[in-house]
């Protein structure tokens, strides 16, 4: 029995992405996609043409920088980097999504307790 | 805001570098995809099935380029430009259906705003005046003749006693016309005035667009001479100088200063001048020496309604007719009318008919857009479908729909508004004179016009988004796999739509009918003879000084030497004096014949002329003869009668030689005494009354009898009268400069303006809405047809694979619509006949409009 896979939260691939791109430096957008796949241990269901939407959008807040190079086997790829902006977004991103998470858990919890 | 600003710099770079940065999504898509492959290649799938993963672990690649799209530019903006373009390029596809669509739409839209505007300007709001619903003029009307023949025009006495008496008016005021000569250049010219009493600027409450109006003090005797003058004849003849305003003109003789310029819809009594007079009780001396007759028109106070004014002035009327029985019919009751009553009170029934038809082809011109784009709806399910498989969003389906009925509507409504504009255009240049009030402007009505184009452009947006909105719900499969349903599940309306063409067919028949009885009773009023040859002959009535021209003899030795110049310019055949221009019959006049008794009013129509009047009419002589140039000059008194005269009053017997007596002559001004005159001759009847109207017995004596009465003379010419006009003019200058013409003209063009003008205009306007009736109908049963057609593509599809012919198919779709038009056709002329009672009550009503001068 396989577990059901989740969707990608709305906004999440973003911040995925940056933090990717953060940890791993830069990528290519199939390897980001092997990356968060690997990552989430296929629980999440990804389809990969998002990524590049993603990509887009992250590009035109400028918080990723995109240059052309040549991926391992030799192909012509777009590699994507954070950018110094990208950066603080990132860490401004991880704070509200730690403090966010960190209640809904709080909150989640706390219905636990009244329920047992 | 600064991360839209950023994303709004990528769009523009986007815009700039837009196909590189399209390939280049491309190539890195592809490389994805090829990637992925490899990766499920090595996974141990076989090529074929590893692309396929492929791409489905991608997902959608031609959404994903039209999000980068929208992303990377101004998606809304390009994106619109590009649905419109390609809602220009359907429609050009379907041109047809495109043009018909617009035309339907403009026509509805410009007939019925050009109309309502007509409705509004003529019959809702037409008078500017303060409290307008309220002013009132005062009618005598004699039960005892069923005639129009009301009195509505008063003596200083009457006028005096009416203001004065009366509880139910809390003002009162009279006018009486008068026409205004004034030198002008190297002679003189005439102007329409009207001699207005005191109150009557304050009854009407419009301040003078330059200058002032009368004040009290102007119309009491001694006071410095003024006048006021209207707005139009300010324009037209001094050219809207402002510096004429102050200056002094002599008016008929007395010199009076200009005080006040009204604005250009102050038209009380159509007059050009207005000139104070104070009524005085037993004061006679009125225009051309007949006596001085007041129009009367009171404001209503509040609170007392017209029957309750009608039951007060009755009362003072009959106390008055017990004063002066002759002025008053035996029997009669007082009448009174709102102030617009007299120029359009009947007339409104037909506008109102005009409207009714005319929203009836509004909604008949939405209906059948309606119809049209749910045919057309029909036909384009599967492409629809086919972009809803390929991805096309519900929104993005909505938004090239739209787009496209947008092209619809905007050219609609362009066409519509231009439509109205040049109908309303026509439709006043059509507009007999004295049909609407001098007061009334008629102008596009703004509200309306947004009424219509709103409701237009609703229907056209609805119907246009069905398709969307089917695309969309459905499962795109359904009609792509034909089940040919198709939109008809949202309009489930075959009853319904069944009943729009009996409808519609119904009422454009009804409108043809209507248009073709007009313009038979049309046809049939220019067959009737008038008993006189109109063509080639000029007119105009001749305004004397009349301080100069009071006798019989003054006003002969102006017109004496003048016929005889005039008869000696080239081109001219004969002259004549005339006191009266077809079709307006004379002065009526009470008479009697030496010999008979009798206790009823023997009346005739009174005209004074020379001898020459008959000729150039060309008027047949039935009996003895006219009386000549010797006879005239010597001032006998002698008559000629018409032969209802003759029938009426004589009988069998012969009139040559008899005498009849015209008391009425004896009250004028420069008075005939022992009026007797000699009947010498007898003419044919011509029509003096109106063309409908039975002849009224008329009596012509000779001009030198007497010098008051109006004059007026006619020309018999070789070429076009109006060519003869300045000759004319130049002569009677040079007889005396101070005399003018007044409505000068072709004497064919003034009996076709008086007697054909307003049924010409009830048939046109029938006859244009019923063509743009028969047309919206036409359009509306093809559409619908071709709609309920198009449904039924599988049913006959089915039909015709069992082996049915495609004559029967044919006759299938021919016998549906066949059968609703029949039903048309039948209720159509069901109601026509109802309503030629109606239409035919019209044509007397439009007769009554005409209103000889």
């Amino acid at each position: 029995m396989e577990t059901p896979r989740s969707e990608v939260l709305q906004g999440t691939l973003d911040l995925m992405i940056l933090k990717t791109l953060h940890t791993l430096g830069p990528l290519h957008g199939f390897g980001i996609a092997r990356r968060i796949e690997q990552v989430s241990e296929n629980v999440l269901q990804l389809n990969e043409g998002t990524v590049y939407t993603s990509l887009l959008r992250l590009q035109q807040q400028g918080w990723i920088a995109a240059t052309w190079g040549v991926s391992e086997n030799n192909r012509k790829a777009k590699f994507y980097s954070i950018t110094k902006r990208g950066l603080k977004q990132l860490a401004r991103e991880t704070e509200e999504w730690e403090r966010i998470s960190g209640v809904i858990g709080r909150v989640l919890r706390m219905e636990g307790e009244r329920s047992s | 805001m600064s991360s839209r600003l950023r994303t709004f710099a990528a769009k523009l770079q986007g815009l700039l570098g837009k196909r590189d940065a399209s390939a280049e999504f491309n190539d890195e898509v592809q490389t994805h995809l090829q990637l992925l492959e490899e990766r499920f290649v090595r996974q141990g799938l076989s090529p074929a099935d590893a692309a396929a993963a492929a791409r489905r672990q991608f997902g959608n690649t031609t959404l994903l380029q039209e999000d980068r799209r929208e992303m990377g530019t101004f998606a809304h903006f390009e994106g619109v430009l590009r649905d419109f373009r390609h809602a220009l390029r359907t429609l050009w596809k379907s041109r047809a259906f495109a043009v018909v669509a617009i035309v339907t739409l403009a026509l509805g839209i410009g007939a019925s705003t050009a109309i309502f505007s007509l409705v509004d300007n003529i019959l809702l709001e037409p008078f500017p005046y303060k409290d307008a619903r309220r002013l009132m003029f005062l009618e005598i009307h004699d039960t005892q003749s069923n005639q129009a023949g009301e009195r509505a025009n008063y003596t200083s006495a009457e006028l005096l006693e009416f203001g004065a008496a009366n509880s139910v008016f809390d003002n009162t005021i009279g006018a009486s016309e008068d026409l205004v000569l004034y030198q002008q250049g190297a002679g003189t010219e005439e102007m329409y005035g009207a001699h207005v009493t005191p109150g009557t600027f304050e009854l009407f409450g419009m301040p003078a667009l330059m200058g002032r109006v009368m004040q009290p003090a102007d119309y009491e005797p001694g006071a410095p001479p003024v006048f006021v003058m209207r707005y139009k004849a300010w324009m037209t003849r001094f050219n809207g100088d402002p510096d004429i305003l102050n200056k002094t003109f002599v008016l008929n003789g007395t010199p009076r200063t200009l005080i006040g310029i009204m604005p250009p819809r102050f038209g009380w009594f159509e007059a050009d001048v207005m000139i104070p007079e104070k009524p005085v009780r037993g004061e006679n001396g009125g225009f051309t020496g007949y006596p001085m007759r007041w129009f009367l028109l009171a404001h209503l106070k509040q609170g007392v309604s017209v029957r309750q004014a009608e039951a007060s002035m009755d009362v003072i009327a009959h106390r008055l007719a017990a004063i002066s029985p002759q002025d008053y019919p035996q029997h009669f009751t007082t009448r009174i009318k709102p102030l617009g009553y007299g120029v359009f009170g009947q007339f409104q029934t037909t506008l109102y008919t005009v409207l009714a038809a005319v929203l009836l082809l509004l909604l008949i011109a939405c209906a059948n857009v309606a119809n049209l784009m749910l045919a057309r709806a029909t036909a384009r399910e599967k492409e629809f479908a086919l972009r809803a498989v390929l991805g096309a969003g519900r929104a993005r389906l909505v938004r090239l729909l739209l787009i496209e009925s947008v092209v619809l509507a905007m050219g609609g409504a362009a066409l519509g508004t231009l439509l109205a504009w040049g109908g309303l255009k026509v439709f006043v240049a059509a507009i007999p004179p004295d049909v609407i009030p001098a007061e009334s402007v008629i102008e596009l009505n703004a509200p309306v016009l947004a009424f219509t184009l709103c409701l237009t452009a609703l229907t056209v947006l609805t119907f246009g988004l069905v398709p969307a909105l089917h695309a969309a719900r459905r499962d795109p499969n359904d009609p792509l796999r034909d089940s040919g349903k198709g939109v008809a599940g949202a309009f489930r309306g075959g009853r319904f739509r069944n009943a729009v063409v009996v409808f519609e067919v119904a009422t454009s028949l009804t409108l043809l009918i209507g248009a073709g009885l007009l313009m038979r009773s049309f046809v049939a009023l220019r067959e009737i003879h008038l008993g006189l040859l109109p063509d080639h002959v000029f007119q105009t009535y001749v305004r004397l000084p009349e301080d100069r021209y009071a006798t019989g003899a003054q006003v002969a030795g102006f017109f004496r030497p003048l016929l005889q110049r005039i008869k000696a310019l080239p081109g001219v055949v004969d002259a004549t004096q005339a006191s009266t221009v077809p079709p307006a019959g004379g002065r009526p006049a009470e008479m009697e014949i030496s010999g008979q008794s009798h206790s009823e009013k023997w009346q005739a129509l009174l005209q004074h002329c020379s001898e020459g009047y008959f000729r150039v009419l060309r008027i047949e002589f039935k009996e003895g003869r006219p009386f000549n140039e010797a006879e005239v000059n010597s001032v006998r008194k002698l008559a000629v009668v018409n032969e209802t005269f003759v029938r009426k009053y004589f009988g069998t017997k012969d009139p040559i030689g008899s005498r009849v007596r015209l008391a009425s002559l004896e009250t004028l001004a420069d008075p005939v005494r022992d009026p007797w005159f000699e009947i010498v001759g007898v003419v044919a009847d011509v029509r003096n009354v109106d063309l409908q109207e039975t002849v009224e017995p008329a009596v012509w004596v000779p001009y030198t009898v007497t010098g008051s009465g109006a004059q007026a003379l006619m020309v018999r010419t070789v070429q076009e009268p109006a060519s003869m006009m300045e000759a004319i003019r130049q002569e009677i200058w040079a007889a005396d400069s101070g005399v003018a013409m007044a409505y000068p003209g072709a004497l064919e063009d003034r009996i076709s303006e008086r007697m054909y003008a307003a049924p010409r205009f009830g048939f046109v306007v029938m006859a244009i809405f019923a063509g743009v009736g028969l047309l919206l109908v036409t359009v509306g049963v093809y559409s619908i047809l071709a709609y309920a057609t198009a449904r039924k593509t599988q049913e006959i599809g089915i039909r015709m694979a069992l082996g049915a012919e495609r004559s029967n198919v044919l006759g299938l779709v021919i016998k549906a619509g066949l059968r609703l038009v029949l039903l048309g056709v039948g209720i159509g002329l069901a109601v026509s006949l109802a309503l030629g009672r109606v239409i035919a009550t019209h044509c007397g009503v439009l007769r009554l409009m005409i209103r000889p001068h």
